[in-house]
Formats: structure tokens, C-alpha cells, sequence
């Protein structure tokens, strides 16, 4: 047997050394150059073959990856000096006050990195309780707006021309002085103004122009309320309601919930009078009575809703006014007038108010200052002034008065009125005699505008002269008696913009550039100076006891500053009712004619910001229509005229019509009564954009002068079907329940003998195939987020989804794609409408026979004999049901099932669930089938169907550089493709954690708030970690009234609702 | 040895002599097209055309050019997947389980089947690939692939994965079966070829067939081999297809009898395709000896039995609805029924429950031009009962707050004429380039083979 030849590699592997048996055991036994590779020094020519051929290798496998993805190269621009307060990726917080509208309310400005990108309320401010209305919320993009002028512009012939400021505040000086030593007279015609600075800055002017006047122009106004009480009692104001001294509150056309002078802080303190919990057998809460035309916010929360033609408002207020006047045994008004609504709603009301004397309010819609004289008389019998309604702290938000308005327009147009300042005011737009304004306007020899867009009156001024966006401005706010708010900047102005009073305190010639505190001290000599009307606001606050800095900067930091409230006084009545009861009886239209009442919608409000897309693509919390305006109509005048949804019909009274409306035949809308939103039918100019694309049609020229004030109600419209059909843009379209257990309801009665009526339904079996996760056992010690959300707080008025929205970069997707109910609104109000009995005898007992009624010897003859009468006119009784519906509002979001639907169905694992019960979508692995969302039972997976952003087709703010300064830096953008939803804000709940982990302590019940829960003016959306046993969100979960929807799924949802309470009595089964 | 009962009928009619079925099954290859061929040719590529230009469309601009939305996330697509994967049933169905069942009459139709089920799954694929928002990286992410994205892996839990394994599988084994029964046709092509293109094409795909005992031994055990691994794959793909619903939480998708109920409109709907293609191709062709009427009626007779367990299936849903005392699953039957889509849910009823019962009568069994008209009514009822299980179940689900309709728009509407075009741009291509019936497998039921 021959020996195996020997072969060795080398004198190492002949001689088996240590060093060689050593690296035998390595894969490679020479160490790998990798160093060498990845190190740029040893690149050079020092390589070997071998070496070379990895190189080699590496390098085409690399170029070959890089150049599969050209990654665009953008340049970060570091700090120089970086300003103390601001560390990148902390956000700042300021406390100002909200510019969307006069109601100002107290706001938290969020800033990032120097630049604003959400509001939220301050809850010190007695006006926003720490909530926030949808166009709140929404009003920051304003800032980020692309139509805004970016600098003074001077008005030829219809065209715009820059100017500079210098040259404008000399022309503007000049031709003031002309018209002063002419003596022509000079208006300044502002919005609400109830900064006492501004006002200052105002006074300061007439001091100086002597014949100049201020014009308080509010687009839709109280002047009825201010004339009504300056002639009852003589004070012109608006007074402070107070709902919550209130046990019952009747309004006539009053949306104080929606649009009605101050509706964040009326919701606030509703939603606190409707607590149940714990409620005593003789607990009440402000049981709510609404009369009205259209359905409105506070109608669809009013626990009994009776639809009234609005012309015949001042039948039912006397009729009432009468009726308590027996009952407190004072003269009745002598008028020929009187009413009832089916089923002695009225009597009823009475009796209602009088068991709460004191206790009680009566509001009322209406513009006509007689009527609200009728209902000062009323809330005079009933105790109301001093305790509910209070004269003396009273409300300044809208000081408006419409004759004022009318004179002006007038004396423009007769050349009286030589300059015009508007300041905060379109009346072109807005106003019903805007023809007669925009011909005086081309008389008068100076019309500037302070308008930051080139607004209707605006491009009609010689010169516009651009006021900077709240958001950049240092002012102060007194909204209340009492009660002062500060507003500051949170960026310096994005374009070449001056604050309005900056600009009449450079005409008037005063600066404060001398005593400049701030001149000079920045760091390295950069130059900084304050505000010109910074200075003289804390000259002026200092007058009012704030001198020092400290306490200046303290009521800045809060926001806030109040002085203690005045006593209440009980007001004498001026004036006798008995004569005013021609203006009374003048007012009332003819019952068989239609009455058209005009409203504004929650989000769109009087129309001011109406070019902002997130306010715009907030659906109408009643129709749930976006992006349009439209005649709603009743049911009944529908099928009568052969009108349906989509149809367009002209409207038209006397000389005013508006053509092509589509229709949308609105459950709840009184017989014989139509509804046109306001604040809708914008017209203006753009830079090179040229025309704003008009969203909907203005329906403000239909307003009435009646009494000295311009009203709302308007009898005797005739409509008109057209050819042709529009569709509406809605984001809900299917109305009814289906009697399916989604909301859960039940009345006061109930719930006081039973915490669980409503509630009690048998629970289901549930059966699962998992294991419970770990997370969910008892004594879990991590987190468990959860929501708890109290239907019987929501009132549906959506600034939750505009908060979200912002929160979390939602993309606006457009009137065309919500048409394809495509929104990508991560949450959304899902309403409800019911009709309850539809058996024809339920229904009288329902409506006209409830316990409480009867106690209150209403005959069931009377209800009988109304309905009968309206069959006996032809009409069938289900007119009756849709003229009555009852609605609910539910907000509904990802519910982050505990075993979710959509989790097993993801092919590639791209929505899975987090350890702290959070159901979480991974943007970058979702691949798009789909499958998630529709496996979701609450349908609130919503897709990226385009790229959404950079795309010119979605031209909202995601598509241009100014616009995307409002995105949240914290939240990803989802690309094309890619499944979204709400993720219970996870961004917030991290830097909650985070700060905690920082400070070592444990996160703390109510650190970490959502979008939604943190702008809810209602509280109703609690947030928390249902593992701590402390926690507001564990009790709540334990709360009898809390049900999970579609709990049979087991899906065990990490959001749970509660039953809503009606202060209705229940009829007997 | 094949012993014949004289009294069967024949299988292949016109007195066939071995020569006669290899000139004439070969006649089409070796001549020029005709001029149907080239009419029908140009107006599928067109109809392709349209395919890619839909798909481009789609892939420029996104989903959001269908007209899906918030609540029907799938319409049009998953429908037109499930329709064609369902007709590409009735291929494997023919070669694997009629060849386990040694039906003979299978032989002169197995071979177009098989074809017709390899495009049908084809065109099935395009849209659950182009459904995706992100295709580009979801054509591969949806496989378990190793990566480098740390520990991410697909979920085994979800019914679409299943459907990749399922498809892949399905389509990969057909293919495979498809081209081993071909391989002795193709050497007959290669053997009579003239040209040194074709001699050497058709060399290449024969694989080196000599036609001799060992080859035709190994021939046979593959055959069978692929059968049994086909067979249950017949049940496996539309069972799991099924489950795409079938394991969801909608109303009117969540329901047990899916896998057998689509199992059965799978064959339905299989069949009706294989009809409509044959009585055109044996007329245009010129096949009629070799594709029978003996053949049609065979077809007919599965296509009323499995038609008739679909309208079972139908009922028993309803029945399972109303007794199951869910009030969602109660509601998403009614609203089939009655609800805003009823005309797509009769059109369902008519066409797949009521027409094919026309077929106890022989004539309606024995009369090509009649057959065809109902084919192609199969195809339109089974097209139906998808869209009929996919969208009127998904838009009107559990909250009334999400419900809305659902309209196709163009470029959906373009896809799915477009795989039209895919499909019979194959098929002509096929049938011009290779043998449309087995010439091997007929020769062996010639009667006069001798």
C-alpha cells in the first residue's frame, strides 16, 4: 500500500504551529482586509488580486444598489446662534388667544422649530376651557396660506401693484390730511374689536382725525341682542349666559352649541350640566328645549326639538311670553297674534320654564331686536337676570350694531364718508347692501384694507395694506368683562406684513423706537427690536395695574388675566312690550309662503376663512355635506315640488335670487321652511393665480332689514327646479341606524333608578381562538392605552376631526374625491338619525304625551287633533317623522382592537399590535391590499389612493412649501399606497413616556392627550392607561354606561362608549 | 392493450386513420394563419393594448384611478382575480381528475384546457399584483423571503398569503403538466418540420423525445405522478381563495360553506369557459371529428351538476343567515337581494342557478350554437357572483355610517377587458404555434388504429 502523498501549503501547515491550528478553526483563515475596504485610505493601488477582485465585486454590487434610488440632496442649514428656547425636535408651547373669530377664544400655540403647527385651547381662559371649535383649530393654515399678499400692494384700475411700505404709509398720510382739512369724514370700519389696545389705537386716531368714526361690522351680527337690551335696559351688550346656573334653557333658533356667539365656552358648560354619573333621584341636569327651522347642532342635542316656521317666531315668543305672564300673574302682551305648536308645545314650555324660575333661560336666534325684547320680558317674569343671565360681566365677542352698518354704506355711497379704513371686514362680501358699498367706495379719496388676502373689498380699496396673521401679532383680547387674554407671536411675519395697529400708529405718526427695550441686546449685536404695538400694549397694560415685566410676562405666560367679577344686578324693564307689538306683528310672514333661513355652518361659520381647505372638507355635522353650500329642504316641500337630492333649484325673493343651488332634503327641516348656509360663495383675487374658485354661492344678499337689524329669516322665497343635477360632496350618505346596536340611549327617569338602563343588554358569548396577550391579564405592568368616549357629552360639532387632521398631516383630499368617499379624515362624527315610533300612536304619545307633559294637564286631544289636522291637509304622517328625527352623534376611529380584524389578514405583517394595546400600522411596510380595511367592522382604515402630497392635483397646502410648514414634524407623511388610520396619537403617548422616562417617574393619569380629546370644548373624550387602577379611563370603563360597539365581534376594542341620556321621560311600554 | 367494447361509441369520429390526426391536428402549424386566426389575433393584441395602457394608468397615478373606495376597498379587481382563477379550474380538473378516473373522452380536450388554465391564472394574477398600492415592493415582499430588514417575515396567518402559496403552486404544477404533455406532440411538430427554424426550435422544446418505450414509460408515470399532485390542488386553490372571505369578519363573506360552494362555481365556471372555447375553435378549426358532440354534452352535464350545487349553495346561505340569528349576516343576505345591487344578485340567480338546468333536455345537451350561448351566460352569472359576494357584502357592513356604493371607472373597467385580450392573445398564439389536442394521447383511442 503506497503512502499518501504529503502536500503542504507552507512551512506553518508542515509544522501544525499554534498560530496555524489556531486559524484553521476560522472560515476564512487569513483575516479579511474589511478594515482596509471600508477604510478610504487603503483604496489606493496597495491591493491585490484578490483584494482587487473584492473591490472589484463590492463596487458593482454597490453602484448598482445606489443607483437604484436617486436620493434628491437637500441642505439642512444649521443654527448659527441658537436661540435659548429652541432645541430641535422639542416643541414649545405659548399661550395667546385664538384670531379665527371675535369670540377669541384662550389658545395653546404648539411650535416647532420656530413655526406654529397646531392650536389648542388654554384651558386658564374662562372663554375656551381648554377646548377649541373647528375653525379654531383650523385657522393656523391661514398662516401658511399661499393666497396671503406678501407685502403692501396699491390698487389701479382692478390690478395690484407691490408697494413699499414707506411709499403707502406716505401716500396714505397725505391723502388722510386731505380729507381731514376737507372735512370730508373718515370711517374705520373694523370686525369686533374688543382688544382694549386696539381700541386704543383706534381712539388714538379719532384724536387725531377728529371726524373720523369706528363702524363695528360684524357679517352676521347680535344687533338684535345689543338694541334690545340698550332699549330694555339700557346697556348695550351682549350678556353672559350662564348655562351652568341653568336647570332648563329654551332657544328659538339659537345654535349656541354650533355658531352662536360663544359656542366653545356654551359647550363646555352645557356638557358639564349633562353629567349623569352618580346623578341623585332629584339631580337635574339642563334638560334643553329648541325651536327651529333648520336642524341645527343644538337641535340635533336638544332633548325636545320642536320644528317652527322661523317667520312665526314672534307668534310663539309672545304666545310663551303670555302664557308665563298668567302664570306669574303679570299683564299679558295685547296682541292679536297668537299660536301654538302641535301638540301645545308651547303651554308645555311654559309650564316648564316656570317650575325653574331662576333657574331658566330663554334665547333666542333671531336678529329682530322686538323679539329679543319679548324674550328679555320673559327671562324678566322668569327671575333669569342675575343668576343665568348676567348684564353686568357681560360678553363684548360681537358688538356689531347693523344700523350703523347701513348708515355707513349709505353715507359712503352719498360721498359723506371721504376715507375708509376696513380692518377685520368684507362688507362687499358680506354685506346685503354690498353694491351700494362697492359704488361709494369709488367716490371716496382714501379706502385702504387691512386684509392679509385680497378679499372682496380689499381689491376695491386704493391701497391694501396687509395685517399679519394672528399667529404673528402681539395683542390683547377682553371677550368677556373681566377677563383679559394676551395674544403673541410664535414666528416672525412670513412675509412683508404689518400689523394693523402698527400701521395706524405709524400714520398717526407714533413710534416708540426711542425707549425700544429690546434694541441692542441681542447676542453678538444682533439687532433685535420689539413691535412698535408691543410696547404701547404694555404701556397699556401697565395702566391697568400690570407695570412691572414680571407681572406682564406671568399673564403672558398664562394667557389670561382676570379681575374679579362684578356684582349682579337685577335690570329694570325699560320699555313696555305693549309697544312694540306693530314691529311684532310686522315681523311675522305669511304661513302658507316659505320661509328661508339663513344659517352658518359649524365649520364655515360667517365665511371669513372660508378659503381654507381643512375648514371646508370638515363635513356639516348635521348633512354631512363638505366642500358646498345647498338649499336643505323638508321632505315634505320636496316630494310636493318633485325635488330629490342633487337637483338644483333656483331661490329667489324680490330682486335677490341665487341660481343652480343643489338641493339636500335635510331630515328635521320644518315644513315650510328652506335652509341656505352663509359664509359660502367667496369671490377674490390671487396674485398670478388669478381668481379664487368660488365654493358654493353667497347667500347673504338675502338678509332682511327689519327693526334696525339685518335678520336671518326671510318669508316668501319661491324656489324653482332647474334642468340639470349637482352632486353634493357628503361623507356620510346612508342616514338611519337600522335599529342595529351601535348607540346606546336611554333617559334621565332611567338612569336614576337604574346606572345601567340602556346599558343592559345580555352579554354575548365570546369565544376566541387566542391566547389572551400578555399585556391584558390582571396586574399587567405595562401600559394599556385606551379611550373612553361619552356620547352623552358629544354634540357632534367636529373640531375633533380638524384637530386630528392636523395632528396627524391627513391630507385634504377635495370636494372630487370625498364625492368617491375617499376622505382620509382619521376620525369622523358617524350621526344617526331615528325616527322612533314609527307606529302612528307611539309617535302621538312620544311626542305630545310624555310623562312630564302630562303632568302638566296637556290633553292627549290636543296632540291628536294637531296630527290629525296635517292629515286632514293631505300630508302623510311620515312628513310629520321627518320634520321630527332624532339624531346621535358618535365619533368613531380606529377602535384598536384587542383582537383586531385587520392584524391577521396582513399578508406581509404591516398592522400589528404593541405591547400597550395600541394597534399600529408600519407606513414603510404596508404593501396596500387592502385587505385590512376591509375586514375592519368600523370602517376606519382609510387608503392613500394618490400621492397626496407634491401632487398639483391636490392642490390644498401639502403641495407647496408654505403649506407644508403646518405639517407635524413628529408624524410621517404617508405616501401613495399605504393604509392609514388613527393611531391614538402615539406620536404624543412617546414624548409622554419619553419625559417621564427623563424625569424617572411614572407616566401620570392625563399627561398624555390626544388631537381629538385635547380640542373636545365638550370633554367628552377621555384618553389613559386602562391599567392604572387610578386612572380617569379605568373608571370610566368600569361606568355602568359604557358598552364597546360590536362587542359580539370580540373584538375587544381599547375604545368604549357611553350610553347616551335623554331628559326625555319614556312613554310607558 | 386496450380492449374497446364494440358497442361504445367512438370517442373520435370520421373513421381517423394515425396519419389523419397527425396532418390534421398539425394543420394549423404548419400552415399559414387563416384569416379568422389573424382577425381575432389583431383583436385581442388591441384588447392587450388596452390592458397595458389601463395598468399604466394605474401605476402612474395609483388606485385611486379605480373607483374603489373608503368602504369597497376591493371591487372590480378581486372579483375579475377570483373569476378568472376560477375558470382556470376546469384545465387541471380535466387532465388530473378525469385522468385519474380513466375518462377517455377527456383526451381530445385536455390539452386547450390545460392551456386555457395557464392564461385564465395569468390574467387571475395581474390583479391581485396591480390591487396593491405599492406593487413595487409588495411583488416580492409577499413572499418569505430572507431580507435585510431585521426580523420582518410574512404573516402565515393571513388568507392572502395563503393565496400566493396557493396560486404559485397551482400554476406552477399546470405549467409543468401542460409542457409534459406536450413534449411528445412537439417532437411530432419537430419530426415534420421543414424549416431549420422550427426544426430547431421545436428540437429545443421536445427535450430530446425519441419516442421510444423507455421514454414513453417515463412519460406515462410523470403523467400520473403530476395527476396526483394536481388533483388536490384543484380542491386547494379556490378552497383557499375562498378564504380570502371566508375567514374575514364581514357579513355575508364570514361563512363556512365557502371552500365546497366555491370549489363547485370554480368547475361551473371552468367548464363554461372550456365550452366557449371549443365549440368556436373545433367549428373554426375545422376539429369536429375530434372534439364531439359526445364531448360537449359530457361538459354540459358537469356544468348543470355543479351549477346546481352553486344555487344550493346560494339558498343554504340565505337559510344559514336567517337561523344563525345575527342580525348583520340577516341583513347583508336581504340586501343582496333586495338592496341597491338586486340586479347583480338575479343576474347571479338566473344565469347560474336557472339557465343551466335548460341542459336535462338533450337538445339544449347536443346543439353547439345553443351550448355556446349558454356558456357564455355561465361566465356572466359566475362573474357575478363575485362581484355579488365582494361588493355588496363590503358596501353595506356592520356601521350603516359606512355604507356607499361602488361604481367601476374606466381604467377598471379597461383591466378587465384587457385581460380578455391577455387571455385569447395567448390562446391564438397557442393554438398557432402548438398542437391544440394531445395527437399522442388520441392516437391511442383511435378505433382503427391498427
Amino acid at each position: 500500500m503506497a503512502k499518501k502523498q504529503l502536500y503542504w501549503k507552507g512551512e506553518e501547515e508542515l509544522f501544525r504551529t499554534k498560530e496555524f491550528l489556531a486559524s484553521q478553526k476560522n472560515e476564512f483563515n487569513e483575516p479579511l482586509p474589511l478594515d482596509e475596504v471600508f477604510s478610504e485610505n487603503n483604496m489606493g493601488l496597495s491591493a491585490n488580486r484578490r483584494d482587487f477582485l473584492k473591490f472589484f465585486g463590492f463596487s458593482v454590487a454597490a453602484v448598482s444598489l445606489a443607483a437604484c434610488n436617486t436620493a434628491p440632496v437637500r441642505n439642512v442649514v444649521p443654527y448659527l446662534v441658537k436661540p435659548d428656547e429652541i432645541t430641535p425636535g422639542n416643541a414649545n408651547y405659548y399661550n395667546s388667544t385664538c384670531g379665527a373669530c371675535s369670540t377669541a377664544c384662550g389658545i395653546t400655540i404648539k411650535t416647532r422649530e420656530g413655526r406654529p403647527i397646531k392650536v389648542d385651547g388654554n384651558a386658564n381662559s374662562p372663554v375656551s376651557g381648554g377646548g377649541l371649535c373647528s375653525t379654531g383649530q383650523a385657522s393656523i393654515l391661514g398662516l401658511y396660506d399661499t393666497e396671503r399678499l406678501d407685502g403692501p400692494v396699491k390698487v389701479e384700475g382692478g390690478s395690484m401693484a407691490k408697494v413699499e411700505w414707506a411709499d403707502l404709509d406716505a401716500d396714505v398720510v397725505n391723502r388722510l390730511n386731505a380729507v381731514q382739512t376737507g372735512g370730508g369724514k373718515i370711517a374705520i370700519v373694523t370686525g369686533t374689536i374688543h382688544s382694549p389696545s386696539s381700541l386704543a389705537v383706534i381712539n388714538d386716531f379719532k384724536t387725531k382725525y377728529t371726524n373720523a368714526n369706528h363702524i363695528t361690522y360684524d357679517a352676521v351680527s347680535y344687533s338684535g341682542i345689543l338694541t334690545a337690551n340698550r332699549d330694555s335696559f339700557g346697556k348695550q351688550v351682549i350678556p353672559s349666559y350662564n348655562f351652568d346656573k341653568a336647570n332648563v334653557v329654551v332657544s328659538f333658533g339659537a345654535d349656541f352649541l354650533g355658531t352662536w356667539i360663544s359656542p366653545v365656552e356654551f359647550t363646555k358648560a352645557w356638557s358639564n350640566r349633562r353629567k349623569v354619573d352618580g346623578i341623585s333621584k332629584e339631580g337635574k341636569v339642563l334638560k334643553t328645549v329648541i325651536f327651529e327651522s333648520n336642524l341645527s347642532l343644538t337641535g340635533t342635542n336638544a332633548d325636545y326639538r320642536f320644528p317652527m316656521k322661523s317667520s312665526q317666531e314672534a307668534v310663539y315668543m309672545t304666545s310663551l311670553y303670555n302664557a308665563i305672564a298668567k302664570m306669574a300673574g303679570q299683564p299679558e302682551i295685547q296682541i292679536a297674534l297668537s299660536g301654538e305648536l302641535a301638540g301645545g308645545a308651547i303651554q308645555q314650555t311654559a309650564q316648564m320654564l316656570w317650575k325653574e324660575k331662576g333657574a331658566s333661560m330663554v334665547i333666542s336666534g333671531s336678529n329682530n331686536p322686538k323679539i329679543q325684547m319679548v324674550v328679555n320680558g320673559i327671562n324678566m317674569m322668569l327671575g333669569n337676570y342675575g343668576t343665568t343671565i348676567d348684564l353686568d360681566n357681560n360678553s363684548n365677542q360681537f358688538k356689531g350694531i347693523d344700523s350703523d352698518m347701513a348708515a355707513f354704506a349709505n353715507d359712503l355711497k352719498s360721498g359723506a364718508y371721504q376715507a375708509v379704513i376696513f380692518w377685520n371686514a368684507n362688507p362687499v362680501y358680506s354685506h346685503p347692501e354690498s353694491a351700494t358699498i362697492a359704488e361709494g367706495l369709488k367716490k371716496a379719496k382714501l379706502s385702504v384694507s387691512f386684509a392679509g388676502i385680497a378679499d372682496e373689498t380689499a381689491v376695491l380699496c386704493n391701497y391694501i395694506a396687509p395685517d399679519n396673521h394672528y399667529l404673528e401679532s402681539w395683542n390683547d383680547a377682553e371677550p368677556k368683562a373681566g377677563v383679559y387674554q394676551l395674544s403673541q407671536p410664535t414666528i416672525s411675519p412670513v412675509f412683508k406684513t404689518r400689523q394693523a395697529q402698527e400701521s395706524i400708529l405709524t400714520w398717526l405718526g407714533q413710534a416708540f423706537k426711542t425707549s425700544d427695550p429690546f434694541a441692542n441686546k441681542g447676542i453678538y449685536n444682533q439687532k433685535l427690536s420689539a413691535s412698535v404695538y408691543y410696547l404701547y400694549i404694555k404701556s397699556k397694560w401697565a395702566a391697568m395695574g400690570i407695570a412691572s415685566d414680571d407681572a406682564f410676562n406671568k399673564c403672558l405666560h398664562d394667557g389670561v388675566y382676570t379681575v374679579a367679577a362684578k356684582p349682579t344686578m337685577v335690570p329694570a324693564m325699560a320699555v313696555a312690550l305693549n309697544s312694540i307689538v306693530s314691529d311684532l306683528t310686522a315681523s311675522v310672514g305669511k304661513k302658507d309662503e316659505i320661509d328661508l333661513v339663513l344659517y352658518q355652518n359649524v365649520s364655515v361659520k360667517d365665511g371669513s376663512l372660508s378659503n381654507n381647505p381643512w375648514i371646508q372638507e370638515t363635513p356639516d355635522p348635521m348633512s354631512k355635506v363638505t366642500w358646498d353650500n345647498y338649499v336643505s329642504l323638508p321632505k315634505a316641500l320636496a316630494e310636493k315640488e318633485g325635488i330629490k337630492n342633487g337637483d338644483l333649484v333656483n331661490v329667489t325673493y324680490n330682486k335677490v335670487s341665487l341660481k343652480g343651488m343643489p338641493v339636500f332634503v335635510q331630515p328635521g327641516q320644518s315644513n315650510g321652511t328652506i335652509g341656505i348656509a352663509v359664509g359660502y360663495g367667496r369671490k377674490g383675487k390671487v396674485g398670478e393665480k388669478g381668481e379664487i374658485e368660488s365654493i358654493g354661492k353667497n347667500a347673504y344678499p338675502f338678509m332682511q332689514y327689519q327693526s334696525g337689524s339685518y335678520v336671518n329669516v326671510v318669508n316668501g322665497v319661491k324656489i324653482t327646479k332647474i334642468d340639470g343635477s349637482y352632486e353634493l360632496a357628503q361623507t356620510q350618505t346612508h342616514h338611519s341606524i337600522e335599529g342595529r346596536d351601535i348607540v346606546r340611549e336611554t333617559t334621565l327617569g332611567e338612569i336614576k333608578d337604574n346606572p345601567k338602563a340602556g346599558n343592559d343588554k345580555k352579554a354575548p358569548h365570546l369565544y376566541t381562538l387566542w391566547e389572551t396577550k400578555e399585556y391584558k391579564k390582571e396586574g399587567a405592568p405595562n401600559h394599556h392605552w385606551a379611550m373612553a368616549i361619552d356620547l352623552n357629552s358629544c354634540t357632534g360639532c367636529s373640531a375633533c376631526v380638524v384637530s386630528c387632521s392636523i395632528e396627524n398631516n391627513v391630507p385634504v383630499v377635495g370636494r372630487a374625491e370625498v364625492r368617491r368617499r375617499r376622505e382620509m379624515h382619521w376620525m369622523r362624527i358617524d350621526r344617526y338619525f331615528t325616527f322612533e315610533n314609527r307606529n302612528r300612536v307611539d309617535y302621538k304619545n312620544e311626542l305630545f304625551l310624555s310623562r312630564d307633559f302630562e303632568d302638566m294637564n296637556v290633553t292627549k286631544e290636543k296632540g291628536l287633533e294637531a296630527l290629525d289636522k296635517l292629515e286632514a291637509e293631505g300630508k302623510d304622517k311620515s312628513y310629520v317623522y321627518w320634520e321630527n328625527v332624532k339624531v346621535v352623534h358618535q365619533p368613531m376611529m380606529c377602535q384598536h382592537c384587542g383582537q383586531a380584524p385587520c392584524e391577521t389578514v396582513c399578508p406581509v405583517l404591516a398592522t400589528t399590535h404593541s405591547t400597550e394595546g395600541l394597534n399600529q400600522m408600519t407606513y414603510n411596510r404596508c404593501i396596500g391590499t387592502k385587505y385590512c380595511a376591509n375586514n375592519c367592522p368600523y370602517k376606519v382604515r382609510r387608503f392613500n389612493w394618490f400621492r397626496y402630497n407634491d401632487n398639483d392635483r391636490f392642490d390644498f397646502h401639502f403641495n407647496n412649501d408654505l403649506g407644508k410648514m403646518v405639517i407635524n414634524p413628529d408624524v410621517t407623511v404617508r405616501t401613495r399606497g399605504v393604509m392609514e388610520k388613527c393611531s391614538m396619537c402615539v406620536q404624543s403617548i412617546q414624548a409622554g413616556k419619553t419625559k417621564a422616562k427623563r424625569e424617572k417617574r411614572k407616566l401620570n393619569d392625563g399627561e398624555v392627550k390626544t388631537a381629538c380629546q385635547r380640542a373636545c370644548p365638550a370633554g367628552a373624550i377621555v384618553f389613559g392607561d386602562v391599567n392604572d387602577p387610578n386612572s380617569e379611563v379605568h373608571k370610566l370603563f368600569k361606568n355602568e354606561r359604557s358598552y364597546r360597539v360590536l362587542e359580539e365581534l370580540n373584538t375587544q376594542t381599547a375604545v368604549k362608549y357611553m350610553v347616551k341620556v335623554r331628559d326625555i321621560e319614556k312613554v310607558k311600554a | 392493450m386496450i380492449h374497446d367494447s364494440v358497442i361504445r361509441p367512438q370517442l373520435v369520429t370520421g373513421d381517423k386513420t394515425l396519419h389523419d390526426v397527425t396532418t390534421e391536428i398539425c394543420r394549423p402549424i404548419e400552415n399559414k394563419p387563416t384569416t379568422s386566426w389573424t382577425v381575432g389575433f389583431i383583436l385581442s393584441v388591441i384588447f392587450l393594448g388596452l390592458l397595458l395602457l389601463s395598468l399604466g394608468v394605474t401605476l402612474a397615478y395609483g388606485i385611486g384611478t379605480w373607483g374603489l373606495n373608503k368602504s369597497v376597498q376591493w371591487g372590480w379587481d378581486i372579483t375579475n382575480f377570483v373569476f378568472w382563477v376560477g375558470i382556470g379550474h376546469a384545465g387541471t380538473l380535466i387532465s388530473a381528475i378525469l385522468l385519474l378516473f380513466r375518462q377517455k373522452w377527456r383526451m381530445s380536450i385536455n390539452r386547450s384546457a390545460e392551456a386555457m388554465t395557464i392564461f385564465a391564472v395569468m390574467c387571475a394574477a395581474i390583479f391581485p399584483l396591480f390591487h396593491m398600492g405599492r406593487i413595487w415592493v409588495g411583488g416580492y415582499w409577499v413572499f418569505p423571503l430572507p431580507n435585510a430588514f431585521g426580523s420582518l417575515w410574512v404573516n402565515f396567518h393571513s388568507p392572502l398569503l395563503w393565496d400566493v402559496f396557493a396560486i404559485s403552486t397551482y400554476f406552477s404544477v399546470s405549467l409543468v403538466f401542460w409542457y409534459l404533455g406536450l413534449i411528445p406532440d412537439i417532437a411530432t411538430v419537430r419530426d415534420r418540420a421543414k424549416t431549420a427554424g422550427r426544426k430547431f426550435w421545436y428540437n429545443f422544446f421536445s427535450m430530446g423525445w425519441t419516442g421510444s418505450v423507455r421514454t414513453w414509460n417515463r412519460y406515462e408515470v410523470v403523467s400520473l405522478v403530476l395527476a396526483g399532485i394536481s388533483t388536490p390542488l384543484v380542491l386547494s386553490v379556490h378552497t383557499i381563495v375562498s378564504m380570502d372571505f371566508a375567514t374575514s369578519v364581514v357579513p355575508g363573506w364570514h361563512t363556512t360553506i365557502f371552500p365546497p360552494y366555491f370549489v363547485a362555481g370554480a368547475i361551473f365556471s371552468g367548464f363554461g369557459m372550456v365550452l366557449t372555447l371549443l365549440v368556436i375553435a373545433r367549428k373554426v378549426m375545422n376539429y369536429q371529428d375530434f372534439i364531439t358532440i359526445g364531448h360537449l354534452e359530457a361538459m354540459c352535464k358537469v356544468v348543470m351538476l355543479t351549477g346546481t350545487m352553486v344555487g344550493l349553495a346560494y339558498i343554504t346561505e340565505f337559510f344559514v343567515a336567517a337561523y344563525s340569528g345575527v342580525e348583520y349576516e340577516q341583513y347583508a343576505f336581504i340586501n343582496r337581494a333586495t338592496g341597491p345591487y338586486w340586479w347583480a344578485y338575479w343576474s347571479m340567480m338566473t344565469c347560474n342557478l336557472i339557465a343551466p338546468q335548460v341542459f336535462w333536455f338533450k337538445w339544449a345537451r347536443t346543439t353547439p350554437w345553443f351550448i355556446f350561448m349558454l356558456s357564455i351566460v355561465v361566465n356572466v352569472g359566475m362573474w357575478f357572483e363575485r362581484f355579488v359576494i365582494i361588493v355588496t357584502s363590503l358596501h353595506r357592513e356592520y356601521l350603516p355610517a359606512g355604507w356607499v356604493m361602488y361604481s367601476p371607472t374606466l381604467t377598471e373597467i379597461g383591466i378587465f377587458l384587457g385581460t380578455f385580450g391577455l387571455f385569447f392573445t395567448c390562446f391564438f398564439l397557442f393554438s398557432k404555434f402548438l398542437p391544440v389536442i394531445n395527437m399522442a394521447e388520441v392516437k391511442g383511442i383511435l378505433k382503427n388504429r391498427e
